[in-house]
């Protein structure tokens, strides 16, 4: 009677391993993933270079943005923001130009002539993460992709775009007092709006004087 | 002679009527609290505690207390996730071991009771205090998933695992299920076995107790497992519902589930509560925590009035312990 128990969780152990693990060739699973993310790199490039410059020319002046929130942020945020979810954090593509006024190892802090009164805001230029270009462009459906980490992996291209091939040339030339146009992404919370502290992730940076 | 039946009827059913009074004001404040999506969102959201609880109950009537649940939940869902997206590479002999979805929830659950008897072998073999011993794991198990997932969240998982924190089964969330098949189970092992009969009799004297025969460290090292094994099974759930293994997952889970117990009418030193008390403290913290959102309240001031709800629950609960 014990032997049938012992033989009985045996044939159980045997049974759930079977349906529980597999294996293959190492090298042959690493071939796989790097094809797949050579496909997510090509797919981000083709997006950088394609689609996103569609966004990119429907951008709201930075100063028209900081006015029109201020007198109905709703309107504004139902006609210029993205957002991928419910949240209250929402997204904005925009564009400006301003005044270096201080240059730090991860920002560079531009002073913008608006409308009702002068305001500063910062451009990141060395800490791109998170998803705002990605979301701000509004161009993107999580669910034209297999899973959230594929989504996942537009945002981290977009971001090593930037960091790679945006900020270097602008970090080297730029200088206090330079006059700088810029189009970037802008995160702003709907509950909790903070006008005097913007933080733009660039995706198109010029020093125009 | 009234009073003093009323008085009984309203100890016994302090908690259902300390919901209905939260439901009332949060209805009357929110028209968009009373509504079914709304109902089944809240439950779907105190699965996962209602789990953990459920295993922080077994610990709490032993006259012990678990603080590692909450890290414990992310290590396990790391692990799994881990698991099924990336599978182990063993470099040297060129072989990759994949796992199927049903393998890879095994292993995670496997830690989580490991861990959780573990847990029991300390306290019981070395004589720690269960609140410094959880504690300890609390901070091994988080540095372990942080390591695991190098701070990084491990997403990607696939529909079909997906399907346990999102799906729904005969109109019912599927958490919803795990929960309620968790506390059934519970609820039969407290109530109709010996091992029930041994944790709150070892909660209520643990000296009679080992007198009268019964094997405490065994008894400890089981409930402690059960519990890890719960935590495993919330890990699971919050890993699938956010479709990534975060990092940071669990975080204050532990306070959340030691609330429940205490407002469900547990006593923390040990000997008293029921696993159905526990489940009513879930929903009460669930619905608690779904009305101040519904209701815009900032997520500072949320984390108050919680605190001052466990206070009151305590303080009511000691002047009806009293005056009984």
């Amino acid at each position: 009677m014990k032997i049938l128990k012992y033989i009985i969780a045996a044939a159980a152990l045997l049974f759930i391993s079977y349906h529980s693990v597999y294996f293959e060739k190492l090298s042959d699973v690493r071939r796989a993933e790097s094809g797949d993310n050579t496909d997510m790199e090509a797919y981000t490039r083709d997006f950088w270079e394609n689609k996103l410059p569609l966004s990119m020319d429907k951008a709201i002046d930075i100063k028209d943005l900081v006015t029109r929130v201020k007198a109905d942020p709703e309107e504004t945020f139902a006609a210029y923001a993205h957002a991928l979810g419910i949240g209250d954090l929402q997204y904005f593509m925009v564009k400006g130009e301003g005044q270096t006024t201080m240059i730090a190892d991860n920002q560079v802090e531009l002073l913008i002539l608006g409308r009702d009164g002068n305001f500063k805001l910062r451009i990141e230029t060395e800490l791109v993460y998170g998803n705002s270009v990605r979301d701000a462009s509004g161009l993107l459906n999580m669910n034209a992709f297999k899973n959230t980490s594929e989504f996942n992996e537009v945002s981290a291209g977009l971001n090593k775009i930037i960091r790679k091939e945006i900020l270097p040339p602008f970090r080297k030339e730029v200088k206090e007092g330079d006059v700088v146009r810029f189009i970037g992404a802008v995160e702003l919370n709907r509950r909790f709006l903070k006008l005097d502290d913007l933080e733009v992730t660039p995706v198109q940076l010029e020093i125009v004087k | 002679m009234n009073l003093k039946l009323y008085k009984t009827y309203f100890i016994k059913f302090q908690s259902l009527i300390a919901l209905f009074v939260i439901c009332l004001l949060i209805s009357l404040l929110s028209d968009k609290f009373l509504t079914v999506s709304n109902g089944w969102n809240v439950m779907r959201q105190i699965s996962v505690n209602v789990c953990i609880s459920v295993g922080m109950t077994l610990i709490v009537l032993t006259a012990g207390i678990d603080l590692s649940v909450g890290s414990v939940l992310a290590l396990c869902g790391a692990i799994t996730a881990g698991l099924l997206s990336d599978g182990i590479g063993i470099m040297p002999v060129d072989l990759y071991i994949g796992f199927t979805l049903l393998g890879a929830i095994l292993v995670g659950l496997f830690c989580g009771t490991f861990i959780g008897g573990f847990n029991g072998w300390v306290i019981t073999r070395f004589n720690v205090p269960p609140f410094v011993a959880t504690l300890a794991m609390l901070t091994i198990a988080r540095g372990l998933t942080l390591l695991y997932t190098e701070g990084h969240p491990i997403s990607g998982l696939g529909e079909n695992f997906a399907y346990i924190g999102t799906g729904w089964l005969l109109g019912v969330p599927v958490p919803v299920w795990i929960s309620a098949l968790v506390v059934v189970a519970a609820v039969i092992i407290t109530n109709k076995t010996r091992l029930g009969r041994y944790i709150y009799a070892i909660g209520g004297n643990e000296s009679a107790s080992r007198l009268s025969g019964i094997n405490i460290g065994r008894v400890k090292i089981i409930v402690y497992a059960i519990a890890g094994g719960l935590a495993a099974i919330g890990g699971l759930m919050v890993t699938s519902r956010l479709d990534s293994a975060q990092p940071n997952a669990g975080v204050s889970y532990e306070l959340d589930s030691i609330a429940a117990v205490v407002i469900g009418g547990a006593s923390l030193s040990g000997g008293k509560g029921t696993i159905l008390g526990t489940v009513l403290g879930a929903i009460i913290i669930g619905v608690l925590n779904n009305g101040l959102v519904l209701l815009n309240v900032s997520p500072f001031w949320q984390q108050v009035v919680k605190g001052m709800v466990i206070l009151l629950a305590v303080i009511i609960d000691k002047s009806n312990a009293k005056s009984r």
